[in-house]
């Protein structure tokens, strides 16, 4: 493997001595070694899979459906909440109840350089939001919603409990955007449907009131009556008289004249009487009493019309509300995982000869250049 | 081993050889200046408003045409890290590999090397598309059309990190170049039709998921993700992998290296 020293120059060590190739690959190489084959500690990585499932089924619009090919489009508004959620202090804090996440992190066994606070320096909440991320993922599938939660820990049994409260917060975050978004939804429409409930009744009762103290039931379909009675009295009036004419043609003297003469006036009376209740200006004529009770049945009719249109509306709002209720439905349950499947420490003492080895090349031809200047 | 001793050094020639390298360079680098530019009309200021007006023409052009991706991020802002990223890994390999024939006459000293022509033509590059970028955004800053970086330490990180990108992919063409004239008009093309992929037009976070990677593949929108991150802050929602793009780098750097070893020999001084 490498050439006898008597073909080297003099001051030249074997290749593999040079401080070039000590600093450059074996350095690199030995600490590597070290670290992932002695201190780094296993991770178990535990996943599930989510999607936050929303009822809206409104047909996106041509220049929606291209927006959603094209870019831009990382799943439903809900799900993006759900992700930025799950990634935010709020969820940490929730987690952290007790220091219950923070435990889970520094744990003795748990290598000195993995380890969340590893000189009881940097321990405060936002010092832990920076090593949460690094250990939490969400990822969602644009195309499909599907959201993905990874989280890595230093126990398997950890790995799963912190995934499974994680979804377990973004469930309730997600029920409680839902309910409130549908509480807004109804809210104006149900407080609508009660003022109109309201306004129905109050019409109706005042009309009531005032078919009682009026003592009108419907002056439109009363004045017809009354004009009829008035026209069969005329008819009356009209025959007494004739009859009393003829009579007094007849026999001048008969005694039922004065009795026909009474009932001619009778009549006469009854009908100035009839005729004013109808559209006399006496306050109690039929007419008179319309303008009032037309005001108050136009009210009553405005506010049944407004009631049902209310009421038609909070059932729509209603319905469409159930149909905007969005909720986490879990793909896949989170995982408890058997087996650390990270750090992969060959692939990574590998990596990092390869990479040291290819440095160590373009530095030697780099310093090889710069020896070829002479002065 | 011709140089003076210095007894303290441990490897003299190393020493000398980087001083004298720095010189060439320097050297180099000032008549490149003179010979592209000249003294007349603006002379050398030439280097860094000529990537400005390509960038001004395309903000202006993306502005008045474009809708950007989202409303935290406004779309001059946008063209302006976008485009000044495409003028600084695409003229580099552009520069490299014409880099020969105009200096072939010089390869006469001895201590003008190859590389040295390179690096001093990535460093000229660098610099200009560097000053243009930063003139720029002052520029505009000034004028109210975007605001100041979030974090400038990691625009610069991106910076530099793309500048090494194209320091290698300018090598790796330039020293492919050698003797091959195919390699110079294949390069326009590729070049152009890069362009439209390069992440100056868009961000990674705007595909869909399952075009992502397929981006990501491509080191220098890596690289634009990681500036607009500084640039943007949490706007931006950035997806990069640096570890990617420093190996994807240092690959290219080692293979433009041993061709360039095999190669350079060929190159006749005349």
């Amino acid at each position: 493997m490498n050439a006898p020293p008597a073909d080297l120059p003099a001051h030249a060590r074997a290749w593999w001595l040079r401080p070039l190739f000590l600093i450059c690959v074996v350095l690199p190489t030995l600490v590597a070694i070290v670290y992932f084959g002695v201190l780094a500690s296993d991770i178990y990585i535990s996943e599930s899979r989510f999607i936050v499932r929303s009822q809206d089924k409104s047909t996106p619009t041509a220049l929606g459906l291209l927006l959603n090919n094209a870019a831009l489009n990382h799943g439903t508004p809900e799900s993006a909440a759900a992700q930025s959620y799950l990634l935010s202090r709020d969820a940490l804090a929730a987690l952290n109840r007790d220091r219950a996440y923070a435990r889970a992190y520094d744990r003795p066994g748990i290598a000195w350089l993995d380890r969340f606070d590893p000189l009881g320096l940097t321990g405060s909440f936002e010092d832990l939001y920076k090593y949460y991320l690094s250990h939490v993922q969400v990822e969602t599938d644009s195309t499909a919603g599907i959201s993905e939660l990874t989280v890595r820990a230093y126990t398997a049994a950890d790995a799963r409990a912190i995934n499974e409260h994680l979804l377990r917060l973004a469930e309730t975050t997600v029920n409680a955007m839902s309910e409130r978004a549908r509480r807004d939804l109804i809210a104006s429409s149900a407080h609508e449907a009660f003022d109109a409930k309201a306004a129905a009744r109050a019409a109706g009762s005042a009309l009531a009131r005032y078919r009682n103290t009026a003592g009108v039931v419907d002056p439109e379909k009363q004045a017809p009556i009354q004009y009829e009675l008035v026209s069969k009295l005329q008819d009356e009036l009209i025959e007494a008289r004739s009859d009393r004419r003829q009579l007094a043609a007849v026999a001048p003297q008969s005694d039922q004249i004065p009795a026909l003469d009474a009932r001619i006036h009778e009549i006469e009376t009854r009908i100035a009487e009839q005729s004013g209740l109808a559209a006399g200006n006496k306050r109690k004529s039929l007419a008179a009493a319309g303008e009032e009770y037309e005001r108050l049945s136009l009210e009553a009719d405005f506010a049944t019309k407004r009631l049902g249109a209310a009421l038609a509306s909070l059932e729509t709002a209603e319905n469409e509300a159930q149909h905007q209720s969005s909720y986490v439905e879990r793909v896949v349950e989170p995982n408890l995982p058997d087996k650390a499947t990270e750090p992969r420490r060959l692939r990574g003492i590998l990596t990092t000869l390869v990479f040291s080895l290819v440095v160590w090349g373009v530095a030697t031809m780099l310093l090889a250049g710069v020896r070829e200047h002479r002065s | 081993m011709t140089g003076l001793p210095h007894p303290r050094r441990v490897n003299p020639s190393l020493a000398d050889g980087f001083a004298v390298q720095r010189r060439v360079i320097g050297a180099l680098l000032m008549r490149e200046i003179l010979t592209r530019y000249g003294r007349h009309n603006i002379g050398f200021l030439w280097l860094f408003v000529e990537p400005m007006l390509f960038t001004l023409g395309v903000t202006a052009l993306w502005s008045l045409t474009r809708e950007s991706h989202s409303n935290a991020i406004p779309i001059t802002a946008f063209a302006l890290t976008g485009y000044s990223t495409v003028l600084l890994w695409r003229n580099m390999p552009g520069r490299c590999i014409s880099a020969i024939e105009p200096n072939r006459s010089l390869l006469y000293h001895r201590n003008v090397r190859l590389l040295d022509i390179y690096l001093s033509r990535l460093l000229l590059e660098f610099g200009g598309a560097s000053i243009s970028f930063m003139i720029l955004t002052l520029l505009f800053m000034n004028l109210g059309m975007i605001d100041p970086p979030e974090d400038l330490l990691k625009v610069i990180f991106g910076w530099v990190t793309l500048g090494l990108f194209g320091t290698a992919l300018a090598l790796t063409m330039g020293t492919l170049a050698i003797n091959n004239e195919i390699v110079e008009k294949l390069w326009h093309p590729i070049s152009y039709l890069t362009f439209p992929l390069s992440g100056a037009a868009y961000m990674v976070d705007a595909l869909p998921k399952s075009v992502q990677p397929l981006a990501l593949y491509l080191p220098m929108v890596n690289c634009v993700e990681i500036i607009r991150d500084g640039y943007f802050g949490k706007h931006a929602n950035p997806h990069y992998d640096i570890g990617y793009v420093a190996a994807v780098t240092v690959v290219m750097m080692l293979f433009a290296l041993i061709t360039l070893s095999i190669k350079g020999r060929l190159v006749a001084v005349d």
